[in-house]
């Protein structure tokens, strides 16, 4: 329900993986073939060379010395800043606000998800099979969709549990006036694991 | 399937990992890294002491590898980065998914945890037997579910009976990526219950 860029995810983890065994791949080979480790000596030296060549050339005021030494830097900080906008990337797109219209100059409606969720727990309080529930609205550009998050009894058929569960939203699609997405998780929880399983029915 | 878009992309997405906590993990890693090649390199270039190492000092250590190292260090090293690489590559190609299953459904996108279908089954195999509980273990996994049953001493049960009522129950889910069950007794009674 997050709205957490997983193809950005998959092709990120996916680059780094193909770097690191880039470079692990290379520190065996600089370990094992002697060929290799002469090849690592003189590329990383000429690489070096090649920085104090650049570092003399566009010269600045003595501390800083070079214009390639502050694109350096700036390169270092932009990879910092990358990092940060991809870990600011990950989840978020909980609402507040399951629905919203305007109507204008006569004012808004916006229905809170908090309404839906004190619905849901009235209907499925003393449920035998559903012992906790938790109700959360999500907001992507898709539209915003409800979440409704079930801890089944041990042993409980998630077939009945779906029923009683589609039953309900037929009554809140009737009552909201217009259906919309609903995502349903029947899991186990810390009261399934707490809670006996039910003897007889 | 007869559901829409909207609750098909709700379901894949709840029975599939994000990769959030891999990313996370390594992407404050890679800001840290960052982070102190920046400072290190602004200390380097004020003349200062470095924290750790100055760039110069690293760039040094890094020529020097081959020649200052084991060859059995480099190759532990290399191997240690490969392990890394092939975890982070599985994370990034593998299906991520989860277990839970997708139950057919008209109006919602539902799913539902593995554990919760298990001992879902579990019961109805225990009640196609009348067994106490405990005496039937169920496991789910990707394609199949696996329901061993032990009987109580003495007492021979029909596979078939077990074998129609999980069925039954399995249908009755609907699930959208369909399982075959097998249901196994036990050679091992239960001492009379």
């Amino acid at each position: 329900m997050r709205n957490t860029n997983r193809a950005l995810n998959r092709l990120l983890l996916a680059i780094l993986g193909v770097i690191l065994l880039g470079a692990g791949a290379a520190l065996i080979a600089a370990g094992t073939l002697p060929g290799a480790a002469g090849f690592w000596e003189t590329t990383l030296s000429s690489a070096r060379e090649h920085v104090r060549n650049l570092a003399g050339t566009a010269p600045l005021p003595d501390p800083v010395r070079s214009w390639w030494l502050v694109l350096g830097i700036a390169v270092l900080l932009v990879g910092a800043v990358l990092g940060a906008v991809w870990l600011a990337s990950q989840g978020g797109g909980k609402t507040p606000r399951l629905a919203e219209r305007s109507e204008g100059s006569a004012g808004r409606t916006v229905v809170d998800a908090g309404l839906v969720s004190a619905a849901v727990k009235e209907a499925l309080n003393g449920h035998p099979d559903v012992l906790a529930t938790s109700v959360s609205a999500w907001e992507s550009r898709r539209g915003t969709a409800l979440r409704l998050r079930l801890e089944a009894r041990k042993g409980a058929s998630p077939r009945e549990i779906s029923n009683t569960v589609e039953q309900l939203l037929q009554e809140i699609d009737a009552w909201l006036g217009h259906p919309v997405p609903v995502l349903v998780r029947i899991t186990s929880g810390t009261r399934t694991q707490v809670s006996a399983a039910r003897r007889a029915r | 399937m007869s559901k829409d878009a909207a609750s098909r992309r709700l379901t894949r997405r709840e029975t599939h990992s994000s990769r959030a906590i891999p990313s996370i993990v390594t992407a404050s890693l890679l800001i840290a890294v960052f982070l102190w090649l920046t400072l290190e390199a602004v200390l380097w270039l004020l003349k200062d002491q470095p924290l750790l190492a100055s760039p110069a000092q690293l760039l040094e250590w890094l020529i020097g590898l081959p020649v200052n190292t084991t060859q059995a260090g480099m190759v532990a090293a290399g191997a240690g980065l490969g392990i890394l690489a092939l975890v982070l590559l599985g994370l990034a190609l593998g299906t991520g998914r989860r277990q839970r299953r997708a139950l057919g459904s008209e109006r919602a996108a539902v799913v539902v945890d593995h554990e919760v279908i298990a001992a879902a089954l579990s019961r109805t195999a225990r009640r196609a037997a009348g067994l106490a509980p405990g005496q039937v273990t169920t496991t789910v996994g990707g394609r199949s579910v696996r329901v061993q049953v032990r009987p109580t001493s003495g007492e021979p049960l029909v596979v078939e009976d077990i074998q129609a009522a999980v069925d039954g129950e399995l249908a009755a889910y609907a699930l959208e990526r369909p399982v075959r069950s097998t249901v196994q007794i036990l050679n091992e009674g239960a001492v009379g219950q």
